[in-house]
């Protein structure tokens, strides 16, 4: 099975904290990896890095994605070659409309794969699709980007982007942070209909709920900055059972 | 005629000098108390008024010329009433207007209606809608005149107010008194957004909101040279005003508004929000004073500045002030500065959106909120692209940015 993102030997700091201490992980096409570890573990730095987000500093080692080292890249350049990042807490943006936002982020993309560009009647004929399948309400997407919307709304939003901008790496930082169940329900059905056997799933999460919804290939144990156990789904009932407490640091 | 001579003259002296009637005492005595203001003058402290009061200005005549009566426009050149318009409920003569604002804080208001034996009397009959364009084609000159407003009671009136022209290097000192009657209601929408370097505006109003009265000011400045509005409103009882300001400013222009709403009657509510944009070496200006009377029990009064800095050479001046001489009330003021938010500039990038392109659509966002109180779509959307002629330095407008008809009809949206 070929990899899409191996990342190597990876330290990166925020501020003057050392987050990440060397990790190292593999992420294969078409499969679902789930990342689990404690507070304060560097789950969310790991994501960051990924995409390359102003807080954090890479200080050494590799990102290399479609075998191409990213650390230096643009985080627009990233999203165009196919990274996505589901934010924990997506930020709110008055006056920037929901559905411009989307189609430009779109076009863009589409740019960048030599597709034509979507003209307003288009995109908004193949977001409606989408938007109903999420269950989302219509007039969110007329809305300002995220503005007033609650904490499903927004994971609901964050989905539909993913949807639209179809991506070939698809990290979800705490996705079912604040869901009630229907949501989880209805986000985890639309990250499940964009497994298609290519498209690779980081799922970055405290509690296993959301991995009931999203069965995944290959769990990593997160602590300290570094993977520090990797197995499969069995790895969530030893989690539950014993904690973090039980998987030794490195 | 250099302006600053005028300090050194009495009231008497300065109607002389003017060849102003004696009808105007009251603008001379005030002027003559108030001074023509220099750079020492504290409403003008961030504004480089200095060269305008000490130049030698060639005056420009206001032409006599046959006036127009057509179309849905009253158009002024240089200070002199080109067309009259044809507007149902709408009266436009050239006559003498003494009821000027005895308490106005500007010296340069006094000056202008001295100076201007004559104004054009605009009176509101009707409920209507129309435009009033201001051309500016003299250059090098002191271009004066003044505007008067009359919207009688009950009446509700909403007028766009535009300018444009290449008048290189002239002053322009105008501006309006409004007078909003008893029950009336007025939107006055204020675009002065083409001004590319060419002249420099000093527009000093007055704006008299008659009991129970509503006065909407919605004003767009885009501007590569300096300009200042100043403004004095006075709300009777249960009036009620409204301003919101949007100011974008580059190169090294100094530019702003000085303004002071007194609430004269109880229960008279006023909400005045600003927002400035600059850029390069631009200086905002927001000098701002809500003074509520003692007559003015049960007001509301609100007011905020916020600024964006997208150069480190911008620079705000900003100064959001209450003054106040009764208890019960319920009043607020307020004032940021800072830059584009950066996590919002992660977030869009974070989609595949380049750099330069999120700073643009978070610029649009930041004017969104004073643009959109400008509920006339097709005004709403040339403002829109007169922003982005004046920050892009072209002219993209796409419909979704401004409206939500295509959304409604393909998502089918109530």
């Amino acid at each position: 099975m070929s990899k899409v993102l191996e990342i190597k030997d990876l330290k990166a700091k925020i501020g003057n904290k050392d987050i990440l201490k060397g990790l190292n992980l593999d992420l294969e096409e078409g499969k679902v990896h789930a990342i689990m570890g404690p507070n304060g573990a560097g789950k969310s730095t790991l994501s960051k890095a990924i995409v390359g987000h102003y807080d954090v500093e890479v200080t050494d080692g590799e990102i290399i994605y479609k075998g191409k080292n990213i650390v230096d890249e643009e985080p627009e350049e990233r999203a165009l070659d196919g990274i996505f990042l589901s934010f924990q807490n997506p930020v709110e943006i008055p006056g920037v409309n929901n559905a411009y936002f989307l189609r430009t982020a779109v076009n863009a993309r589409r740019k960048h794969l030599g597709k034509p560009e979507l003209n307003a009647a288009e995109f908004l004929r193949a977001m409606k699709a989408d938007v109903a399948e999420l269950g989302m309400k219509p007039e969110l997407i007329n809305r300002s980007l995220n503005e007033g919307f609650s904490g499903g709304e927004k994971k609901r939003n964050e989905i539909l982007q993913m949807m639209m901008l179809e991506p070939d790496v698809v990290i979800l930082d705490e996705i079912d942070s604040g869901l009630d169940i229907d949501a989880l329900r209805a986000v985890s059905e639309g990250i499940n209909k964009m497994k298609d056997g290519k498209r690779s799933f980081l799922v970055i999460t405290h509690y296993s709920r959301i991995l009931d919804y999203i069965e995944p290939d290959y769990i990593h144990v997160l602590k300290d900055g570094q993977i520090v156990h990797t197995g499969g789904s069995e790895l969530v009932e030893q989690l539950e059972k014993e904690g973090y407490s039980s998987f030794e640091e490195k | 005629m250099k302006l600053d001579i005028l300090n050194t003259l009495d009231s008497n002296g300065i109607l002389k000098e003017l060849g102003a009637s004696s009808s105007k005492s009251v603008a001379a005595s005030a002027l003559a108390k108030l001074k023509v203001p220099n750079k020492k003058t504290e409403k003008y402290r961030y504004f480089d008024i200095e060269p305008l009061v000490s130049k030698d200005w060639k005056l420009c005549e206001v032409k006599e010329q046959n006036v127009e009566a057509s179309g849905k426009k009253i158009v002024i050149e240089d200070g002199a009433l080109l067309n009259s318009g044809d507007i149902d409920g709408v009266s436009v003569e050239v006559a003498e207007f003494s009821d000027i604002d005895a308490e106005h804080f500007d010296g340069l208001y006094f000056l202008s209606h001295l100076m201007a034996p004559k104004a054009i009397v605009i009176r509101c009959s009707k409920d209507s809608s129309f435009e009033i364009e201001h051309n500016y084609t003299s250059s090098e000159c002191l271009i004066n005149y003044r505007v008067v407003i009359l919207v009688d009671a009950n009446i509700h009136c909403q007028i766009s107010d535009s300018f444009k022209g290449e008048a290189k290097k002239s002053f322009i000192l105008s501006g309006y008194d409004i007078f909003v009657s008893r029950d009336a209601s007025l939107k006055f929408i204020k675009t002065h957004t083409l001004n590319s370097a060419n002249y420099t505006p000093i527009f000093t109003s007055r704006y008299k909101v008659d009991s129970s009265a509503n006065l909407k000011i919605s004003s767009f400045d885009f501007s590569f040279d300096n300009g200042l509005n100043l403004f004095r409103v006075e709300l009777k009882e249960n009036a009620n005003l409204d301003a919101s300001h949007l100011l974008y400013a580059t190169d090294s222009a100094k530019y702003g508004i000085v303004s002071e709403i007194v609430h004269e009657g109880k229960s008279s509510t006023s909400s005045q929000i600003a927002k400035s944009i600059l850029d390069k070496k631009a200086r905002g200006i927001f000098d701002a004073l809500i003074r509520v009377q003692n007559s003015a029990k049960w007001t509301k009064a609100h007011q905020n500045s916020k600024s964006v800095l997208l150069n480190s050479g911008a620079y705000m001046a900003s100064k959001p002030q209450l003054e106040i001489y009764i208890d019960d009330l319920e009043a607020s003021h307020g004032s940021t500065t800072g830059q584009l938010d950066n996590k919002q500039l992660f977030y869009l990038q974070s989609r595949g959106i380049a750099k330069d392109d999120a700073r643009k659509m978070l610029i649009l966002a930041f004017a969104h909120e004073i643009i959109a109180t400008v509920d006339d779509e097709y005004l709403a959307n040339k403002i829109y692209a007169d922003f982005e002629t004046a920050y892009y330095g072209k002219y993209e407008l796409d419909c979704m940015k401004t409206c939500d008809s295509c959304e409604e009809s393909i998502l089918g949206i109530e």
